[in-house]
């Protein structure tokens, strides 16, 4: 309700690039549909007129489907995601949200999806076969070496595979194709790594984890009221040295 | 000791030698800063030979077995036909650093080529990967990712094993 007659919606650019927020009776995070009147998994579309008379779709983005619409709402300040960027997605289940990553970075970028589940992985296939930037890769993300014939070095990682060496799993992937001054965002979910601790002691030793793998953390938010102790963390990988201070 | 790298690419294989790299001495950080620079690194690595793929059919083949860390006959051909002629009971005056040390063992054995797999070689894969498509003039802009895309869908497609063409409701 609301998203209908899109006369009455106004669709304004979020401050990260290629997101948007549709302004009706109430506010809702969308993104640019690359393929304009069909949805992936049943979201809304909502469609706006341009001044010149030409329409442009877009795909309402869920926050309680979307680890990273969440992150965004949370008020991530980088996703680094961006038009024209090139990102490994791990853990790409069966695309919801690879679908709205593929809307972000558009046709210049790329978006090599890695998922080891078939079944999701049937759902990720046929959704890449309309979206000329998603590469899918039905694949064990913990060994990068096997689909080291697929991808090219990319500008990012976004990581969501819920295992308890998730870290290790980043980290060696980050060896293969990450950029050095590439980027990492990771979702983590406490009680997927240690459910006898606190999250936020969770949370904690994850980041030290990362830092001892050449990732440098620069800000971490909580996917709250979306999804219950999960943390989103995001930082810089081989990042260059800073020159000295004279 | 000359030290070639076999890069696995989704249009075909490529054989690179790393002349201007002298291992002894290097260490993997001082390789990080030189491999940076296409510039520098290109003045230190140069192709040795490279054969796309023949069709769809040959990269899901050589995909599917460069997963599974073996040699096809036609990486064989490759590697035999591009590395220096190793005389009988003569060692090899080179090694062929690869990505995976699996494939690896799996040349040596099969042809005696001496392989290796270690940070240092994988320091300069990367830079390969990262530079790859300005090495390689048969590759117009965007080829690369055509292939990545293309076997990419072969490759799952195998994978989940199933009719691709039916499209199930979702059920909510």
């Amino acid at each position: 309700p609301g998203m209908k007659g899109g006369s009455k919606v106004v669709v304004v650019p979020h401050k990260h690039d290629g997101v948007f927020i549709a302004q009706a009776k109430e506010d809702a995070l969308c993104t640019k549909n690359m393929v304009a009147g069909e949805s992936v998994y049943g979201e809304k579309r909502v469609s706006v007129q341009n001044e010149d008379g030409t329409k442009v779709e877009y795909r309402v983005w869920n926050p309680f489907r979307s680890k990273l619409a969440a992150a965004v709402l949370g008020g991530v300040d980088n996703i680094w995601i961006a038009p024209g960027a090139r990102v490994l997605y791990l853990g790409a289940a069966s695309g919801t949200t690879v679908s709205h990553v593929s809307d972000i970075v558009g046709p210049t970028g790329l978006v090599y999806a890695v998922e080891f589940s078939h079944r999701s992985g049937r759902d990720l296939v046929n959704m890449a076969k309309k979206r000329t930037n998603v590469i899918p890769i039905i694949e064990d993300a913990r060994h990068p070496a096997k689909y080291r014939m697929l991808v090219g070095m990319v500008d990012v990682i976004f990581s969501d595979v819920a295992q308890p060496d998730q870290a290790r799993i980043l980290a060696l992937n980050a060896s293969y194709f990450l950029k050095n001054g590439g980027h990492f965002v990771i979702s983590i979910k406490a009680n997927c790594i240690d459910s006898t601790q606190a999250p936020e002691a969770v949370f904690a030793a994850e980041v030290e984890k990362l830092k001892l793998e050449q990732f440098k953390p620069s800000e971490q938010v909580t996917l709250e009221p979306f999804e219950r102790d999960h943390a989103c963390v995001v930082g810089g990988y081989r990042m260059p040295k800073k020159p000295k201070a004279t | 000791m000359a030290l070639y790298l076999l890069f696995e690419s989704a249009s075909g294989y490529a054989l690179f030698h790393a002349h201007g790299i002298d291992e002894i001495g290097q260490s993997v950080d001082a390789v990080r800063s030189t491999v940076l620079d296409l510039k520098r690194f290109s003045k230190a690595v140069k192709l040795a030979g490279f054969t796309p793929f023949l069709s769809a059919v040959d990269a899901l083949n050589q995909c599917n077995a460069i997963s599974e860390g073996i040699m096809t006959d036609e990486l064989r051909n490759f590697l035999e036909l591009n590395l220096p002629k190793v005389k009988e009971g003569k060692k090899a005056k080179f090694t062929v650093g690869v990505m995976e040390p699996k494939v690896g063992s799996h040349i040596t054995e099969a042809t005696g080529i001496p392989c290796q797999s270690n940070d240092y070689v994988q320091e300069l894969l990367r830079a390969v990967r990262l530079h790859f498509d300005q090495f390689i003039e048969q590759l117009k802009p965007s080829d690369l990712e055509k292939a990545q895309l293309g076997l990419g869908h072969s490759y799952s497609r195998a994978k989940v094993k199933f009719n691709v063409n039916r499209v199930d409701n979702m059920v909510i």
